[in-house]
């Protein structure tokens, strides 16, 4: 083919750019350590990377929430297991005053600390996490949750417990409502709660029974009235009837059962002296410190007092255990949603790891590769620009 | 001894010529356009003699120029389609490098919003966190619309640049048709083709092929016919016509082309294409309309989204939430010519991003209705509805209310999302304002004696009057309940959604006969955070693309369709390189010039005149001859 003078020269210097344009495009992204300059270089490989760098935005997201979830629910464990020690104390101190060689002087003694202690629970219901939010107000995060307003403690929060989201479809409570830990304890055994009239005048007591058959329970207060010091009946309440039909013959200690229940009466009871048998309800933790404390107050001289103070001491003892295995159960709950965030944080690394690998993998330059792509180019740019240079100086005219 | 001396004359005449021309090669083997000229030489006529006919000589008939028609129709055209690509590939390069730091980009941007979020659902009474929402809802507005004012600045340019080629070509042409006359006159009076002149000519069809695709019809007198778009004529002979940049008749503010032919103007923008002029509206109706409107469909979603559930929920201060984002309207653009009264007012459909495209449409009033129809192929767009408030028209996420009275053939530019982004901005200053809790809040009585227990309950519909009424689910028995303790005893099942009011609860466990679950007011919102994660949710929903596409991957979409656009450009940029390149090799190889060829031309031509002068000298040493021996 015959080739114009202008033509050959044109070539030339078009193939001199192509190669200059791949040899600077190389060069950039051996700068950059970045294989995809522009979304055009490779349009499938730049959104793909900006998915995966979203959701490596979205994991550390996660990782945050998940640290700030564990950080309040560390300090929630903490006074959980503060609230534990107290009840505690409070037990081994009913314990002690329930002891028949304490006088009224050591009750006094042992009432003053139960004080102290019922103060020391209310502080540490009202604690605050990190951001100085209160742990255990609900959603009323900025509500000082509990107050002794008169004679009781009062819960100022509400029922809400915050969730806070660790992974795409998981989320974790960051804590639970004071409503929840401090105030919805069963009374009694549960199912029912025990109690002396205190007008009684005899020495009986009684025990904090048992269920015997669940399946019988009717939930009703149940009134058991001495209608001799031998001989008892059992009213329900609503309608009044008497439970059951015939009136039992008492003797102290044995078991007095009826509609799947058994409790005990020790001691003498006298004629007009009333027990009762209700439906257990729902008993905040200080009030039942509280009722410890009205119970020590009156002086024990009689034996009626007496009965009266075992009565009250063991519903008592029965009414911190449930509430201890209440706080127990809370704080295993706690336990196990710290022990799910650290699964999810080992869950997060691993995932964390394989987005980087991939983004590396799509965006970063290969350098083996680069660098003799380089050299490759480098020597084709050399050596157009030499033949280029030693092939113009042909001409005719030179020998002309 | 004179026919041989006039015959030597003829041949040193005709190489001397032959020589010049080889010259005139030589001293334009840089001109642009050149073509290499060739002197033809053929033998004068001969003398009849008795016995035979005796040459005359040599005569140069016509210098020509070595250029084949075909072969410059065919470089012109390639380089028609070249400029064009050139074009696209030039404003696809800046988009794509606009949209290219991932950093800055939009996409990390929204992670950003989202996140802080989720960072405020973590701890939502503290303002700093509020603060971040409120400037990171910010930011990412900051960023969509810096991408919007950058595509308004490029449309900006392009409106300019049609100018410049508008003049550009109309001067071209005016070019063309003065020489038209030269070419006609110096043809008609030499019977000689103007070699020189139809160069220019041809390098100046070359000029406007860049420009813009022609089509070229060549007549007997030697002038040609150039015509463009769809056979609007642009040169006849003498006359040229010009091209002129004129507001477009929907959108004054965007630019058209128009051929002005003794004095009527015409809008040929839609027929137009090749070179640079049809890679700049190609560019501009291709690629830029449909990025701004798919990040006006970004900002609407985004602003729906975030809105819709920042109203259902409750601020710091125990109020139901206000919008966040205000969002530009749908543009409704009447066209100049319109004649009666006719005015459309349109709204996005609630919720409306789902359904909405990234298209423009025309709506157009035919006599006995309204038809609609997609702005870039014509398409026809089904409508539902009435036009009237009652029943407004509906189609696309749109929903179009019709007044006053139109005249038939009066139509509008409807543009659902265009102006979106640039009427961006936040209502919301307050960080307090940010509605992080759900207005309802529920609790399980104090005196119940069952296990029940009540979910944290959601809101289904905002717009329930009595939302916010409290209401108490007592159980009569262990198996049904009441509602407010009175009227009908409905069945109790564990885990079964329980919808009163606009929202609802879920009751799980066994509740005792008595026990009462309670409905009412958030009435110290400070600690939830329920609503902040509804919103973090709803920002990473389904909720483009008739509910297929998240706002992430929507943001991801819009890079990846710039990136393919422009990557394909310059695929065809290349391929049309190549045969740009081939094309002009072919064309070159007729008409280049070749020094080397020049070269040997030259001694080729100077042996040749040197003969010739040789047989001068021979003749008059012949004629010397025969003088000298008659001379006595």
């Amino acid at each position: 083919m015959r080739i114009s003078t202008s033509q050959f020269h044109q070539r030339a210097l078009d193939s001199l750019f192509s190669q200059q344009d791949a040899l600077s495009r190389t060069q950039n992204q051996i700068a950059t350590g970045k294989r995809i300059q522009t979304p055009a270089d490779d349009p499938i490989g730049a959104v793909h990377i900006l998915e995966l760098q979203r959701a490596q935005s979205e994991l550390d997201q996660f990782k945050r929430n998940s640290d700030a979830a564990t950080a309040r629910l560390t300090v929630a464990e903490q006074a959980l297991g503060d609230s534990g020690l107290i009840l505690q104390r409070v037990r081994e101190l009913v314990v002690q005053a329930n002891s028949g060689v304490i006088d009224d002087t050591a009750r006094a003694a042992i009432s003053i600390e139960l004080q102290q202690r019922a103060s020391e629970l209310l502080d540490i219901a009202n604690r605050r996490d990190g951001n100085g939010e209160f742990l255990f107000s609900g959603y009323a995060t900025t509500t000082q949750p509990f107050a002794r307003i008169g004679a009781s403690v009062t819960y100022a929060g509400d029922q809400g417990g915050r969730v806070l989201q660790v992974a795409p479809t998981q989320r974790i409570a960051d804590g639970d409502s004071g409503f929840s830990v401090f105030q919805n304890v069963t009374q009694g055994n549960g199912t029912f709660v025990t109690a002396a009239n205190v007008a009684n005048t005899g020495s009986g007591s009684i025990d904090t029974g048992q269920v015997v058959n669940a399946g019988a329970w009717v939930p009703q207060t149940y009134t058991i009235t001495f209608v001799a010091p031998d001989s008892y009946q059992i009213t329900n309440s609503v309608p009044t009837t008497i439970v059951p039909a015939a009136p039992g013959n008492f003797a102290a200690g044995s078991a007095i059962s009826f509609n799947g229940v058994q409790v005990k009466i020790d001691g003498a009871p006298a004629t007009g002296d009333k027990f009762t048998v209700a439906t257990s309800q729902k008993e905040d933790i200080f009030t039942s410190i509280d009722k410890v404390i009205a119970a020590l107050a009156p002086s024990v001289t009689s034996a009626p007092q007496r009965a009266q103070l075992t009565t009250k001491l063991a519903g008592a003892l029965q009414q911190l255990d449930q509430a201890d295995s209440h706080l127990i159960n809370v704080r295993t709950d706690v336990g196990a949603r710290l022990s799910t965030l650290d699964s999810t944080s080992t869950a997060r690394q691993d995932l964390s790891v394989d987005l980087q690998a991939a983004v590396s993998k799509l965006s970063d330059v290969d350098y083996a590769d680069a660098i003799s792509r380089l050299t490759r180019q480098q020597l084709g740019l050399q050596a157009a620009q030499q033949s280029y240079a030693n092939i113009s100086k042909l001409s005719l005219f030179n020998y002309l | 001894m004179v026919d041989m001396l006039s015959s030597a004359t003829s041949g040193l005449l005709a190489f001397q010529r032959a020589l010049d021309t080889t010259s005139h090669n030589i001293s334009n083997v840089n001109t642009d356009g050149y073509s290499r000229q060739r002197v033809e030489i053929a033998t004068r006529l001969p003398q009849p003699y008795s016995n035979g006919f005796v040459g005359t000589g040599a005569e140069v008939t016509t210098i020509r120029r070595q250029y084949d028609v075909y072969l410059g129709d065919q470089a012109r055209n390639s380089s028609s389609a070249l400029e064009r690509s050139n074009a696209y590939v030039g404003n696809a390069n800046t988009l794509d490098s606009l949209f290219a730091n991932s950093d800055i980009g939009l996409s990390a941007s929204l992670q950003k919003f989202i996140n802080a979020f989720q960072d405020l659902s973590n701890a939502p009474s503290s303002t700093p966190a509020r603060q971040v929402v409120l400037s990171q809802a910010q930011s990412f507005r900051d960023r969509l619309q810096s991408f919007d004012n950058r595509l308004t600045d490029i449309a900006t340019q392009i409106n300019s640049q049609l100018g410049d080629e508008a003049n550009t070509i109309s001067s071209l042409a005016k070019n063309i048709a003065t020489l038209n006359g030269t070419i006609a006159i110096e043809q008609r009076r030499t019977g000689q083709p103007p070699n020189d002149l139809l160069d220019q000519r041809d390098h100046l069809l070359d000029q406007l092929a860049t420009h813009i695709n022609v089509q070229i019809a060549r007549q007997d007198d030697g002038s040609v016919i150039v015509s463009v778009g769809a056979g609007q004529p642009l040169v006849v002979g003498t006359q040229a016509s010009t091209l002129v940049a004129m507001p477009d008749a929907y959108d004054a503010s965007r630019n058209g082309i128009a051929i002005k032919t003794a004095g009527s103007q015409v809008d040929i923008t839609t027929r137009l294409s090749g070179g640079k002029l049809g890679g700049l509206l190609d560019f501009r109706s291709n690629l830029l309309d449909t990025t701004r409107n798919q990040l006006g469909q970004l900002g609407v979603a985004l602003s729906e989204q975030v809105n819709n559930q920042q109203r259902a929920g409750f601020d710091l201060n125990g109020n139901f939430g206000a919008n966040i984002f205000n969002i530009g309207g749908v543009d409704s653009l009447a066209r100049s010519t319109n004649v009666g009264s006719g005015a459309l007012a349109i709204t996005r459909q609630q919720p409306s991003a789902g359904a909405l495209t990234d298209r423009n449409y025309i709506m157009q009033y035919g006599g006995s209705g309204w038809t609609l129809q997609r702005a870039d192929t014509g398409a026809a767009v089904a409508l539902s509805g009435a036009g009237t408030l009652l029943s407004p028209f509906q189609a696309d996420g749109l929903s179009i209310v019709v007044s006053g009275a139109p005249t038939i053939g009066d139509s509008f530019l409807v543009r659902p999302t265009h102006s979106a982004v640039s009427g961006m901005n936040l209502l919301v200053s307050d960080p307090n304002a940010i509605a992080a809790a759900a207005p309802i809040a529920t609790k399980v009585a104090t005196t119940n004696t069952g296990s029940g227990q009540i979910s944290a309950g959601e809101v289904l519909l905002v717009t329930n009057p009595a939302l916010l009424t409290p209401v108490n689910l007592v159980f009569n028995s262990t198996t049904t309940y009441q509602v407010n303790g009175a009227g009908a005893s409905i069945a109790y099942t564990p885990g079964a959604n329980i919808d009163i009011n606009g929202w609802r609860v879920v009751l799980n466990g066994s509740p005792a006969s008595g026990d009462s679950f309670a409905i009412g007011p958030n009435t110290n919102p400070a600690g939830d955070n329920r609503n902040a994660l509804k919103i973090s949710d709803a920002l990473n929903a389904n909720v483009l693309s008739a509910g297929t596409v998240s706002l992430n991957a929507g943001a991801g979409n819009i890079i990846g369709k710039i990136g393919v656009a422009t990557s394909q450009a310059q695929s065809s940029q290349a391929a049309q390189q190549i045969v740009f390149n081939d094309n002009v090799n072919a064309k070159e190889s007729v008409s280049g010039v070749n020094l080397d060829e020049e070269a040997g031309n030259m001694l080729r031509f100077q042996q040749a005149y040197q003969a010739a002068a040789q047989a001068i000298k021979v003749a008059d040493t012949l004629f010397q001859t025969i003088l000298s021996a008659v001379q006595r």
